[in-house]
């Protein structure tokens, strides 16, 4: 019997919930090992006058202070566009950005230093929003086009057009194990760093170019993550080279872990967006033009903000066929650290736009908005082209509509909340399902490639090491469940090795949802050489002239721990004993795996191609209730309907769908980054940036996967999960908004992301208030 | 007088001597213990990552209680018995609380499962089994990875008849003599320029403050405790009156309610569920249950912040404060009177707070309290609101409103007040005195919200008890209307 499809716990269950599990403060200290930190520019935008350090010296403890001239390698930067300085060499692009390295031999110390530094900066006018940026200029790379069709003669000849704009806010990641990383310094200039990342082969070779080394002088090893969802994809870099750059420079092993709120003040986050749409439709609701223009706010390097947008612009389409549409993108560059991947990675920011736009064309036709999804979603035969050129193949959406519309009584509580809404005088309430395409594979060709190394030992134990980071996902649990099937052994005769990059390398990071598709398919690929291996040696010892049964590979099966011939399975060996006998026999034991995502290519000028392997679907009806004289709003029952093809592990898979909704829903209700004039965070810490707490989990909560068996193209007929569920918590702000309209005179409301207490009071004063705008203004001739 | 401290740590007792003492309980499990199960996350009580039981000698048997480690300092528990996520296990089994975690996938990236364990088996502990009430037990933990309903799903999967109470784990009764000799010990520490004390009497107590008026009071710690470690302040000389247990009682007379300053505001809540529900629900959304397990209402009135969950009641309530001096003197002062700025107050420097009474309010009369917050739970309110009002058939006889977070003190709306009593209770009049109310006020932008947001919230709030006073039919139809929604 196999464990693949199995409700298998965690492969960390029982350490964490022992607290055995180790995290990188976690290890225990080493002999003269240094703590660092740093201190930061004290301006978003400025230059270094001046740079006392004579004082911070002095102080007891104090190893170590360092700055961008004692950066042995390279100070520069960057995951695509080496545009990112570790330390401020000249000019701070962003508050907080590292100037000094202080290492010491205790906390009071480093406090200390951190006090008797003198910096002073000449001020440099800052930008911070994407409108200023705009207005500046201020652009990273050029702009991006999606579009087919002609817009322009679509639209006027559209029945109804409608204009407008959304307001998009960042999201916080809020991993609870902050950055860390220590590093040991090793001979001949060699390295070794325990990062929490979710891409050691990044930070293995930004550690060597900022010592100047070869990368293989570097290792790096990624045992766990306490929480990442993107915010350690490029981002767990920075404190690996600064904890390097100390080892290196003192000899000495040297931990950084940044304090949560330092973390969030001069970490990147999900990429604010602002667009403006105009939108073409006929009297039925049915979309028949589009124009879209995407905002986003880079913060202040590339990062993967262009790779983000990207992603935004082919989820623009979300589940909709767009006959004529023209989906523009730019990224704006602000002083704000540089904003970075967040699980969805520019997917929720395209989808939460067709959301919007599809949510007015209903209300502007007095319609309901499920009709009009419904009406626009794509086709299994006809109208199943996306505006990039890649055909929506193997399409549940329409079966997800269906059946979810039932499952959650759709319509009968429709009817309900219009009288429910027509007569409380306190409170109103919202419904609303919107579904989900989310494109599975890196959109950068390269990255979809991955390497697996499966070592036997003679007891017939097995580990296996891939590329894959485990940051509570469950892929370690998944790749131990593949190679115990396909090797046909105990499931806990399997171990996962902590990812490092002398075991695998040249790995791409865990991300994209496709952290189980690409290494599980390496793993795969090395237990199919070794069964094969191990079947010609099985086949050997097995055969038996004598009894008729002559050497025959092909019918050697290994299962339950056992080696036996199908013909005779009376023929049998453990599984133990085989490897034993092999071992003698001298037949290599280890093998390494390879795989390469087949026939994705995406290209970027013409933005056109086939990027994805696949899509995930899913689809959320969540429903609030808004009082109508706080704002204040609850989210009192949500029913998801996910299409995860057949499960690898339907408990862990659960676990992805969720906790990706909740991270959704909380991005787009309690989620809320505020910033001064100056730039500075001012929600920096638990107690004034709001995720959901779990008072906030609705009381009703259905989740349920649709039955799937022809997602043929991946690994096990599964579909990756990562993701895509975080993009269905939008129905709860697409209901919030759903809500609002039954306020005052049925106009379309407006409303930002998220929808706070404060922007939903707002909203409702607006709607109910004397003097009430009845449209959104046309802000499309501004940006031309 | 002891000159070190005495505070046992999974069954094992630790005197801690010297500067030791000025350190944080987490530090100290993890960087001397390497208890590091205990994790470390936000360093300001909001996560809940550092959960650990604390257990106090109370009326004989040892109280566990699940605080947040990270603001809780070692000198705060002096004759303690910590119990963290190590000291759980039953020897190398999982508890059955671990075994539901595992079972049912409440752990994904682990680091906040130690915090939530830890706070599930003390509710499941007190028997809090249901659904409602583990919503409620865990609202201190947060969770970036689960969203929760595995971890709820875990803990109704708990069968509590297989739970071991902590007593089971750790026997009392070798504990509960040293805890107590301890707990009842003076302490002075002096160490790298630092004072603490811990007196055992009141005098004592108030005597040590007048000889040093910067001595900063900590009960819980809970703001005190916050500020230290985000380096916003650094008390040379501390002075807890964990000793005094005279100070934890709560005791009601004649609608009277008198809280003694180093009561816990868990307590506070348990003693206000029958004769004030309506404070009661206040004070389940004041913190999380980790903070209300160590803050105290005396603590929230000596910080005066102007965003205080339990002001404004007291306000309309007229709540008295008691102030200790030196040879046995008190007075008392109304809190209307007490705050003379942004947390400034009238005390004197040899004052300390040792109790507060407060006038409940009778069945005749109306009062309701309002938090509005970003997040309804484990926040601090962006606006509150509190009314107490008597009324002779539907006309306002009297009415006291007070509103927290819209000034940098708590205000009353001495105008909206007067022209409302003699007034109807109709929807007209209080149209006109909610926006009378935006006069009153002057709220400021914050993280919080806007000054529109607070001067809408004013005027909105008037129209809200109104509309809840006089029309509470459509909020049960809401209720019914979804089936288990809630109303806030």
């Amino acid at each position: 019997m196999g464990v693949i499809g199995k409700d298998i716990p965690h492969d960390s269950a029982r350490g964490h919930v022992t607290g055995q599990s180790l995290f990188i403060d976690d290890m225990p200290f080493a002999r003269n090992e240094l703590l660092v930190d740093f201190v930061g520019s004290p301006v978003a935008h400025g230059v270094i006058e001046s740079l006392d350090l004579q004082a911070a010296r002095e102080v007891d403890g104090v190893v170590a202070l360092l700055t961008a001239k004692d950066v042995p390698g390279h100070n520069t930067f960057g995951a695509v566009v080496k545009d990112e300085q570790l330390l401020v060499g000249d000019t701070a692009v962003f508050l907080g950005q590292p100037v000094v390295l202080i290492a010491a031999t205790s906390q009071p110390a480093l406090r200390a230093a951190k006090k008797a530094i003198r910096l002073t900066m000449r001020p440099l006018p800052p930008i911070f929003s994407i409108d200023d940026a705009i207005a500046a200029n201020s652009f990273l790379g050029g702009e991006r086009v999606i579009a087919r069709g002609n817009v322009t003669t679509a639209l006027a000849s559209s029945r109804h057009v409608l204009e407008g704009s959304l307001v998009v806010g960042g999201q916080e990641h809020f991993y609870l194990e902050s950055q860390a990383a220590v590093a040991f310094p090793g001979e001949h200039g060699a390295i070794t760093i325990h990062s929490s990342t979710q891409h050691p082969t990044e930070v293995q070779s930004l550690v060597a170019e900022v010592l100047g080394v070869p990368f293989n002088h570097v290792t790096c090893i990624a045992k766990r993550m306490g929480g990442a969802f993107g915010g350690k994809e490029t981002q767990a870099a920075q404190p690996a080279m600064m904890a390097a750059l100390v080892a290196a420079r003192t000899g000495r092993p040297a931990r950084i872990v940044y304090n949560k709120d330092d973390d969030m003040r001069t970490t990147g986050k999900r990429h604010p967006f602002k667009s403006w749409y105009t939108v073409g439709f006929d009297d039925d609701g049915l979309i028949t033009a589009l124009d879209l223009k995407l905002f986003s706010n880079g913060g202040c390097s590339t990062d993967l903000s262009l790779a983000v947008l990207e992603r935004a612009m082919l989820h623009s389409d979300n589940a909709y066929y767009l006959p004529n549409v023209r989906i523009t993108g730019r990224v704006c560059r602000t002083n704000l650290p540089s904003n970075t991947a967040f699980r969805g990675f520019g997917g929720p920011q395209g989808v939460v736009n067709i959301e919007n736009i599809v949510e007015e064309v209903a209300l502007s036709l007095a319609m309901d908005a499920l009709e009009v999804r419904r009406r626009n979603c794509y086709g299994t035969g006809t109208r199943n082209s996306t505006p990039y050129g890649q055909r929506v193949q193997n399409n549940t959406l329409p079966r997800i509509f269906e059946k979810l519309s039932v499952d959650a009584d759709y319509f009968q509580r429709r009817r309900e909340i219009d009288t429910f809404n027509a007569t409380s005088k306190t409170h109103l309430r919202g419904l609303s399902m919107t579904p989900v395409k989310f494109g599975i594979s890196f959109t950068k060709k390269t990255l979809n490639q991955a390497n697996a190394l499966v070592n036997i030992y003679t007891d017939g134990t097995v580990m296996v090491s891939t590329g894959a980071t485990e940051m509570g996902q469950g892929v370690h649990t998944r790749v131990r469940q593949i190679v115990a099937d396909e090797l046909g052994i105990a499931y806990d005769a399997v171990i996962v090795g902590a990812t490092s990059t002398d075991k695998n390398h040249n790995t791409s990071p865990t991300a994209a949802s496709s952290g189980t598709d690409l290494n599980g398919a390496a793993a795969r690929d090395a237990c199919c050489k070794l069964r094969a291996r191990l079947a010609e040696f099985a086949a050997r010892e097995l055969a038996d002239a004598a009894a008729g049964l002559d050497f025959s590979r092909e019918h050697v099966q290994f299962q339950d721990g056992m080696v036996f011939d199908t013909r005779d399975p009376s023929r049998r060996m453990r599984f133990a004993e085989l490897i034993c006998r092999a071992y003698i026999q001298r037949v290599n034991l280890g093998e390494r795996g390879f795989y390469a995502t087949p026939g994705v290519d995406f290209n970027r000028e013409t933005g056109k191609g086939h990027p994805f392997l696949y899509f995930t679907n899913g689809a959320a009806c969540s429903e609030i209730l808004i009082d109508r004289f706080t704002g204040e709003m609850t989210v009192t029952r949500v029913d998801l309907l996910m299409d995860a093809g057949q499960c690898i592990n339907p408990g862990i898979d659960r676990g992805q769908v969720v906790g990706g909704f909740v991270q959704g829903m909380g991005w787009v209700t309690t989620e809320e980054l505020k910033y001064d004039d100056a730039g500075v965070l001012l929600s920096h810490s638990p107690t004034t940036y709001k995720i959901p707490a779990i008072s906030d989990v609705p009381r009703v909560f259905n989740v349920e996967f649709l039955d799937n068996p022809d997602n043929a193209v991946s690994l096990y007929r599964s579909k990756a999960l990562g993701e895509p569920p975080l993009l269905l918590g939008i129905s709860v702000w697409t209901a919030a908004k759903d809500a609002l309209s039954y306020a005052g005179s049925r106009q379309i409301p407006r409303l930002q992301l998220p929808a706070t207490v404060e922007q939903i009071l707002t909203a409702l004063t607006r709607q109910t208030g004397p003097a009430a705008p009845s449209t959104q203004p046309a802000i499309r001739a501004e940006i031309g | 007088m002891r000159d070190h401290l005495l505070i046992h740590v999974n069954g094992h007792l630790h005197r801690v001597e010297g500067a030791m003492a000025f350190q944080s309980l987490s530090n100290f499990l993890r960087y001397q213990l390497t208890l590091i199960g205990t994790k470390v996350v936000c360093a300001e009580g909001d996560c809940g990552s550092c959960t650990v039981l604390i257990g106090r000698v109370e009326h004989e048997h040892i109280e566990y209680r699940p605080v947040t480690s990270c603001i809780e300092f070692l000198y705060q528990l002096d004759g303690a018995h910590v119990v963290t996520i190590e000291g759980l296990a039953y020897g190398d089994q999982l508890n059955p609380v671990q075994e539901a975690m595992v079972r049912c996938h409440g752990a994904q990236c682990g680091f906040c499962t130690p915090g939530f364990v830890v706070s599930m088996c003390a509710a499941i502990a007190r028997g809090e089994t249901e659904r409602e009430q583990l919503r409620a037990a865990l609202v201190g933990n947060l969770c970036r990875c689960t969203g929760y309903e595995p971890i709820i799903r875990a803990g109704l999967e708990v069968n509590p008849r297989a739970m071991r109470c902590i007593d089971d784990i750790y026997p009392p009764a070798p504990l509960i003599d040293s805890m107590s000799a301890a707990a009842h010990e003076p302490v002075l520490i002096h160490a790298d320029g630092r004072t603490f004390f811990k007196p055992t009497t009141l005098a004592g107590a108030v005597a040590f403050k007048a000889t040093d008026p910067a001595c900063v009071i900590i009960a819980g710690g809970t703001d005190v405790g916050v500020q230290m470690n985000k380096s916003l302040r650094d008390p040379r000389v501390v002075m807890t009156l964990a000793g005094l247990s005279d100070l934890r009682q709560i005791t009601s007379s004649e609608g009277m309610l008198t809280v003694g300053a180093c009561a816990t505001l868990t307590e506070l809540e348990r003693s206000t569920q029958l004769c004030c529900p309506e404070l009661n629900a206040m004070l389940r959304r004041h913190g999380s249950p980790l903070i209300r397990n160590a803050g105290t209402l005396a603590g929230n009135i000596a910080n005066g912040s102007p965003i205080g969950d339990a002001m404004p009641a007291l306000f309309v309530l007229g709540a008295e404060i008691e102030l200790a001096s030196q040879g046995g003197a008190t007075r008392r002062v109304d809190i209307n009177q007490f705050y003379t700025g942004y947390k400034t107050n009238v005390m004197r420097p040899d004052e300390l707070i040792a109790r507060v009474h407060i006038p409940l309010p009778s069945a005749n009369e109306l009062f309701k309290l309002y938090k509005v917050s970003k997040r309804h739970d484990l926040d601090i309110s962006s606006f509150m609101a509190a009314f107490h009002a008597r009324l002779r058939g539907n006309v306002i006889e009297s009415i006291r409103i007070a509103y927290g977070g819209v000034g940098p003190v708590i205000l009353r709306l001495p105008k909206t007040e007067a022209f409302l009593t003699g007034q109807p209770l109709d929807e007209a009049t209080m149209a006109a005195a909610g926006e009378l109310a935006r006069t009153e006020i002057t709220p400021i932008s914050d993280v919080r919200g806007s000054a529109d947001f607070r001067l809408q919230l004013a005027e909105n709030f008037i129209r809200r008890f109104h509309a809840e006073v006089t029309g509470s039919q459509s909020l049960v139809a809401s209720r019914d209307g979804n089936g288990n929604g809630r109303v806030r």
